[in-house]
């Protein structure tokens, strides 16, 4: 056949050279409106659920078990299901029916009716119940800050840039399970230089992550993973009762936590059992709900590629975020690990949040160039900072970030650096040279970062690590240092958590004050209500340097 | 090549398309709380930090970096302490989080319970841990020991459930 010269050019866009599936549902290769979704069903007796999504009590997996008696409000249970699922999806995008009024209905849910729920809708109908249903009245962003060479002194760098530019929440994690402690070091005393108040976490293993908690080291977590099979929950080596149990563990000590889940999850896994995957991310959803966890990270996450494929997968993933949402969670709403080649893919995928706002819009924006995010190639990545503030300026919104100065990055980055320092000799560790902090003040990746010693330097971790350290030497090893200020900061982040306010559904802290659902919940009712972008804010998000004034010309 | 061959393989056919470097009830609707503390109260570091004390009895109001410098607060004297999480857990019932309030409940149980003793309780409850009395074992102990009364009930639920699920460690 003679060859177009239209699709030759068409082949070689970045589009053609992402993957596609068709549907399959027997396999669980469907985003939503699975024909083999159960249908939604609910019996109570003497308050307590006795069927459920077409199920009797005796054929209940551990999953519906836990669901059926931790995470719906039974009172109303049957009466909601009875209800109409077009009237609650019109409820959603109304703008004369409250949060709360949704809640009342969505709280009361099984997981099969919220899914029967969500397929009536579209995206459009979606961004409105988003908006609304949002547990934070502001939107906020959360960004991963790693590097290839778990590198502590470029951690705290770019962990400085990053507060800087706005972000509430950071996160790191590390190549080597070794550095965990110097990683989350770094990124601890980086966000606090960039701005006093920006929650910190080191993804790990669950037992240790948990442990670096416990001694100060971080202020939250967010990887407790959820699945929405049996099977599948069993090879992630938990169930929901261990997991409710962990959650425990976590506010015991002071630290906010998320659950974490996302479709796909279990395609990958091999275990599906033939069910849509919002219906499966469903099951997470209630199962993070009844365990008492605050919030979720969710919208696919990780395994983005798999809902990517499928027809309707980046709808299935707004879907599983408003889920999360009308079960009053707050919603960490993924947008991190790429899912294609097309920049004009990731951005309509970004869209669905970046526009009505979401808890935490990415969870998280790469801080870092593609090459050092040890979390998989992101969809946004530091190369994509204007980007970024540019939509937000010509859409008028606010998805978390600022414009910066270079000379405010640079101080800041600097003065991150110094301190990593200082810390390192006051804590023990191999010393950080003048060189390095040079060299991380003004890196943009962990190219033109000066190689170390690891052989030392985990030695030297391992000894810190025997000795018990805490945040209190950290506190003490800042001040002795020359930084009483970044001290203080470490002083009053251990503060927060014997107060225990960051706990509550979609907390942050601003100016030391802790902002939540609990007193600042969302109340968007329409045109010129609930969270608006004006007055300082608008005016920080529309002067980027590079705009000329008219007076300049 | 069985479905479940095929269709992991597609995802990872789709995934590799992408060349990533890496590849990561209230059954009771208001258990009860009775400190007093609702929203209104919150954020209580702020409004009621006179009201706060760390598990060892220092007041949050009171507490300077000083005093850490000094070595008069130390690690222990900073953590939350279990009259903070009720009161926490009383703020989320007066905004419906029942589930969440019921979770910090069992958390002010918990801050009794030893680091390392927590970890293991933890790890005991993953699947094919432990056998159904162990588990029953670890109820009472949590229930006679550190009189955590809501967290045995979480793990005598979880071995009812691990024998018929078969969850339970197989010897």
């Amino acid at each position: 056949m003679k060859k177009s010269k239209r699709f030759e050019v068409l082949a070689d866009r970045p589009v053609n050279k992402d993957g596609f599936v068709e549907e399959w549902p027997e396999e669980g290769l469907i985003a939503m409106n699975s024909p083999l979704d159960p249908k939604p069903s609910v019996k109570v007796e003497n308050g307590v659920i006795v069927e459920m999504d077409g199920k009797a009590r005796d054929q209940f997996d551990m999953i519906d078990t836990f669901i059926a008696d931790h995470a719906i409000i039974v009172d109303n249970a049957e009466k909601v299901c009875g209800t109409d699922s077009l009237k609650i999806a019109r409820m959603l995008c109304d703008i004369n029916v409250t949060r709360d009024q949704v809640l009342e209905y969505t709280l009361s849910m099984t997981p099969a009716k919220a899914v029967d729920v969500l397929n009536n809708m579209t995206v459009l109908e979606m961004m409105m119940g988003v908006t609304k249903m949002r547990a934070r009245k502001q939107p906020s962003n959360q960004a991963h800050v790693t590097n290839v060479k778990d590198s502590a002194v470029q951690i705290a760098a770019d962990a400085a840039e990053g507060a800087l530019r706005g972000f509430d929440e950071l996160e790191t994690t590390v190549g080597v399970g070794r550095f965990a402690p110097t990683n989350a070091i770094g990124i601890l005393i980086g966000s606090q230089v960039g701005r006093p108040g920006v929650l910190t976490q080191c993804a790990l293993e669950e037992a240790t992550e948990l442990q670096l908690g416990m001694r100060g080291f971080t202020a939250y977590a967010e990887t407790i993973s959820v699945y929405g099979t049996e099977q599948v929950f069993t090879d992630g080596d938990d169930t929901p009762y261990s997991k409710a149990f962990l959650a425990s563990c976590y506010a015991s000590r002071g630290l906010k936590m998320r659950f974490t889940s996302g479709s796909g999850s279990e395609v990958l896994m091999g275990f599906a059992d033939g069910k849509s995957m919002l219906y499966l991310e469903s099951r997470c959803l209630f199962v993070t709900k009844g365990a008492g966890s605050q919030g979720t990270q969710n919208g696919s996450v990780s395994c983005v590629g798999v809902p990517g494929a499928v027809p309707g997968g980046v709808r299935e993933i707004l879907a599983e975020n408003l889920l999360a949402m009308m079960l009053g969670l707050e919603c960490a709403s993924s947008n991190d690990q790429t899912f294609t080649h097309s920049d004009l893919r990731k951005v309509a995928r970004s869209l669905m949040q970046m526009v009505p706002g979401t808890d935490f819009i990415c969870s998280g924006y790469s801080s870092t160039p593609n090459y050092d995010n040890m979390f998989a190639g992101s969809n946004w990545d530091a190369e994509d900072y204007d980007d970024w503030n540019v939509i937000q300026r010509d859409l008028k919104i606010d998805a978390g970030l600022r414009p910066v100065k270079e000379d405010e990055v640079v101080a800041a980055r600097n003065k991150a650096a110094r301190a990593m320092q200082g810390l390192f000799k006051e804590l023990g560790l191999p010393e950080i040279t003048d060189a390095e902090v040079e060299a991380a003040t003004y890196a943009h990746g962990s190219k033109e970062i000066i190689d170390r010693n690891s052989v030392e330097d985990i030695k030297a971790i391992e000894q810190m690590m025997n000795r018990g350290v805490t945040a209190i030497d950290f506190i003490k090893g800042l001040n002795n240092a020359g930084f009483p200020d970044i001290a203080e900061s470490i002083f009053n982040m251990t503060k927060q958590k014997v107060a225990g306010d960051y706990l509550h559904t979609s907390a942050i802290i601003k100016d030391w004050h802790v902002i939540s659902a609990v007193n600042q919940p969302n109340d968007y009712l329409g045109p010129m209500t609930g969270y608006q972008v004006e007055g300082k804010t608008w005016d920080d998000i529309k002067n980027i340097e590079r705009a000329i004034a008219a007076t300049d010309i | 090549m069985n479905n479940e061959e095929l269709v992991s393989k597609i995802a990872q056919e789709v995934l590799k398309k992408m060349e990533s470097p890496a590849s990561g009830s209230p059954k009771v609707s208001n258990s009860g709380g009775n400190t007093g503390m609702d929203s209104s109260n919150y954020p209580l570091g702020e409004k009621s930090a006179d009201k706060i004390y760390s598990s060892t009895g220092k007041k949050l109001s009171d507490m300077t970096m000083q005093q850490v410098l000094d070595g008069d607060l130390k690690a222990e004297d900073i953590r939350i302490a279990p009259e903070t999480l009720n009161m926490q857990a009383d703020v989320a019932d007066s905004v419906k989080n029942y589930p969440f309030a019921k979770n910090l409940r069992r958390a002010s149980e918990l801050i009794a319970v030893p680091d390392d003793r927590l970890l293991e309780i933890y790890n005991a409850l993953r699947p094919g841990r432990s056998s159904q009395q162990e588990l029953l074992d670890i109820a009472d102990e949590l229930r006679n020991k550190y009189h955590a009364e809501d967290s045995a009930k979480l793990v005598e639920e979880a071995a009812e459930v691990y024998v018929k699920r078969n969850k339970l460690r197989t010897d």
